[in-house]
């Protein structure tokens, strides 16, 4: 023990002395200049900075403070995240093709399903919208970079090692991964004494001091850096939806850390917060879902957004009602924060209560149906060009049609009643955070491709993506609300019950059918990654600064337009030409 | 027509957030008319501010950005045609 | 601008310091709560050093010593105070160092923050006389 100790000791001293030897080496702590006034932005005197804005190779990557990089490491960081958890999801679903499990032990199975989940809201959903906001908000609002740069850079470098926390049960031998399923229910999550639930608590916590780091900057961003023509009648509807969503992740995620901090405590200091004689465990269900179920609309409203920003783009119209998707954004920021014990109907609080929480469920689905007939009657009449964005942008709204609707279900108590804790409640929620979520990322994705890399993707292979993904979603969680209709309880690793829960026959039939949806699903994601990283690396430039040809249509955004004019100052500098004058400010 | 200070096109804008105030305000109207479960000082507080306090800051809130938007609208009329798009 | 500038100097768009302000808090919050020693107080310097470097870096202060005495001051008192509202008198031995949970996590805070202090101090004072 005391040689481990030691040995430890050692290691972090070598380490420390590590960083601050590479630390001199690249920094000079003595030319710092002090800022008159300390001013926000927090660059130095630009008369003191060399011409170029970044180093070269590695280094840049990890000392960047500008929003695009940062914006494509949080993208880099997001794919690889929805990689392994999309790995998880499909062993859990292999594992359901036969009643008693097929591949793996029930333990694994239930630490798969926790890390799941987590692994896909936290470090795919959360991260892949910060890549977008990153990268466009200061574009689109006419600002030169973030609030705060170098905040933003620190929000970014927390996301890795809350990574590696969260998946240290699976690579670290000696600890077994958490069990906890992803909301952490008390008394289970006190009583497992697997040491991977605290580094998995710990690593939640830090991936939340990063999303409010990030919603800070963006508020500060969205509200101070706005360049002089846009103003609250111009912005753009992708930054109202990162507004409104950083205002619920300012509310929000703090109280997941303290939720966090609190479990943490308990399990280790023999605190009682959430224990049966102490604040009892249904205190652990409120404070997760008052994060809970904003952290919903945390992640689906940046999406709306995007889908409300690109959907114009190929239909050839304005959106329908632009003002509002822009108020209805609004109501759902403030009604998301009402509505939490809807996830608690069945935990025996008041009747009374509980209807309350219904009235509201049942109001905050008009927002989200304003939008879906916004989106609809933009497309009628429009010239509609079936990209792999637009085709992504429509599959959105029909996944989203389908998991709104159930989940208005749901929010009606005597129907959850019946359907809480069963596969019904997962169908819906996956038709949301794949069907929907996941989409307008990838819409998102393809949409600004030529932007992030100079290149066009690979158009078949994204409509191959498309197609698999549209059939795959709609098999694998369709499915789902059925197996949900037949009794199917949700988490369970293995279904060998008695023909009075569920028939079995069927159960396991559209088991199988579900499983089938996710074979097509990852053979899509794979197409995905592949074409990515291979047309990242070899597809063909984009020459014009339009590669949508939205020109024709008055629909070029303010992101193409800095597209375009980037183009331009590399081609002259390319040339050997004077850069014109009016190329070096940057496009408003 | 200016209710509340807000110009005809605004009030139609805002209108959106006005139905699910009002689903709301129906709830709260229901549960008084028909009390199913009794009343209790404590819960029945609890219930009811569960309805009024989103009603509020929703109202709130809506109106404030209604004002705002309409601000910067009133500066910059041919800006916003542009940035609709 | 002199040969051996800085990156961030160099660079309007780079800095060093927010990969080591991240990497400071992770580690000093697994060294913490789980109750490493080592670890905790490494991170703390790594996470107190860095905050210091880059206040300074983005000019919030002349030079970073004086934040890094505050910083170590403050985590040191923070640890003291645990100490005397958590762990009674008598346990205060040396034996309990590693059986109290709060007792060692304290110590680390205490340790730590020390170290910082006295560094900034002794840098600050260096410094003084140099000039």
């Amino acid at each position: 023990m005391a040689g481990e100790q030691l040995a430890l000791t050692v290691f972090m001293a070598v380490l420390l002395v590590a960083i601050v030897a590479v630390l001199t080496r690249l920094e000079d702590w003595r030319s710092y200049t002090p800022l008159a006034g300390g001013g926000g932005v927090g660059y130095g005197d630009e008369a003191t900075h060399g011409h170029e804005e970044k180093p070269g190779g590695l280094v840049r990557w990890l000392t960047t403070v500008d929003h695009k990089d940062i914006g494509i490491l949080y993208g880099t960081f997001a794919i690889i995240s929805f990689a392994v958890g999309g790995i998880m999801a499909f062993l859990i679903r292999v594992q359901l093709v036969v009643p008693s499990g097929a591949i793996v032990e029930n333990a694994f199975y239930n630490s798969i399903m926790t890390s799941h989940g987590i692994t896909m809201l936290f470090l795919f959903g959360t991260p892949i919208i910060a890549a977008f906001a990153n990268y466009f908000i200061p574009l689109l609002i006419g600002a030169d970079d973030m609030a705060f740069p170098r905040i933003n850079a620190i929000a970014f470098w927390l996301l890795p090692p809350a990574a590696l926390l969260i998946w240290a049960g699976f690579f670290v031998p000696t600890i077994d991964p958490a069990q906890t399923a992803w909301t952490m229910y008390t008394p289970l999550s006190i009583e497992q004494s697997m040491f991977g639930i605290d580094l998995m608590l710990l690593g939640l916590h830090l991936s939340g001091v990063s999303a409010t780091m990030g919603a800070i900057n963006f508020i500060a961003t969205i509200f101070t850096e706005r360049g002089e023509d846009v103003n609250w009648a111009t912005l753009d509807i992708f930054s109202w939806t990162m507004l409104t969503q950083s205002g619920l992740i300012l509310f929000a995620f703090p109280l997941l850390g303290s939720a966090l901090i609190m479990l943490l405590l308990d399990r280790n200091l023999g605190t009682t917060f959430f224990t049966v004689g102490g604040g009892g465990p249904v205190l652990w269900q409120h404070l997760f879902w008052f994060f809970g179920h904003p952290e919903v609309y945390i992640l689906v409203l940046p999406p709306m957004g995007i889908i409300s920003y690109v959907l114009p783009k190929f239909s050839a119209r304005k959106l329908f009602g632009f003002k509002f998707v822009v108020y209805s954004t609004l109501a759902i920021g403030v009604l998301s924060f009402g509505v939490w014990a809807h996830h608690m109907f069945t935990t025996g609080i008041d009747p009374r209560l509980r209807a309350s929480f219904m009235a509201v469920s049942l109001a905050i689905a008009i927002p989200s149906a304003v939008k879906t007939f916004n989106w609809i009657t933009t497309m009628w009449n429009g010239r509609l060009r079936m990209t792999a964005p637009m085709l992504f942008c429509i599959g959105f709204i029909s996944n989203f049609i389908i998991g709104g609707v159930t989940g208005v279900f749901l929010a009606s108590i005597p129907i959850d009643l019946v359907l809480h804790d069963t596969y019904y409640v997962v169908g819906h929620f996956h038709y949301i955070v794949m069907g929907a979520i996941g989409f307008a990322a990838f819409a998102g994705l393809y949409y600004w491709f030529p932007i992030f890399t100079g290149r066009m993707y690979q158009r078949t292979l994204a409509k191959w993506h498309f197609w698999l993904s549209m059939v795959g979603t709609n098999l694998t969680f369709f499915a789902m609300l059925v197996l949900g209709y037949l009794g199917m309880p949700r988490r369970y690793a293995s279904y060998e019950f008695d023909g009075a829960i569920a028939p079995l026959a069927q159960v396991t039939t559209w088991h199988q059918i579900a499983s089938l949806g996710a074979l097509l699903l990852l053979a899509g994601s794979v197409i995905l990654v592949w074409n990515l990283v291979q047309s990242w690396l070899e597809g063909p430039v984009v020459e014009t600064g339009d590669p949508w040809n939205l020109e024709a249509d008055n629909m070029k955004g303010r992101d193409f337009a800095w597209f375009e004019q980037k183009l331009k100052r590399e081609r002259a500098i390319t040339d050997g030409g004077e850069e014109s004058s009016e190329d070096d400010s940057e496009p408003r | 027509m200016s209710l509340l200070g807000f110009e005809r096109e605004t009030l139609l804008d805002l209108t959106v957030n006005v139905i699910p105030m009002a689903i709301i305000v129906f709830f709260i109207v229901g549960f008084g008319v028909v009390p199913a479960f009794g009343v209790d000082p404590v819960l029945t507080t609890v219930q009811y501010s569960l309805l009024l306090v989103p009603l509020a800051a929703l109202a709130v809130l809506t109106y404030y950005a209604g004002k705002v938007v309409e601000r910067d609208e009133g500066n910059h009329q041919e800006a916003a045609d542009a940035a609709s798009e | 601008m002199n040969e051996q500038s800085g990156l961030s100097d160099q660079y309007k768009r780079a800095s060093p310091w927010p990969l080591f302000v991240a990497l400071g808090l992770a580690l000093s919050e697994i060294g913490v709560f789980v109750g490493v020693f080592p670890v905790a107080v490494f991170g703390l310097l790594l996470f107190g050093g860095s905050v210091a470097g880059i206040l300074t870096e983005s000019g919030y202060t002349e030079r970073p010593w004086s934040a890094l005495v505050a910083l170590g001051a403050t985590l040191a008192v923070a640890g003291v105070v645990l100490i005397g509202w958590q762990v009674p008198v008598d346990q205060l031995t040396l034996e309990n160092f590693g059986r109290n949970g709060i007792l060692s996590r304290s110590l680390s805070l205490v340790a730590a923050g020390l170290t910082m202090a006295v560094a900034g101090a002794v840098a600050a004072a260096v410094e003084q006389t140099k000039h």
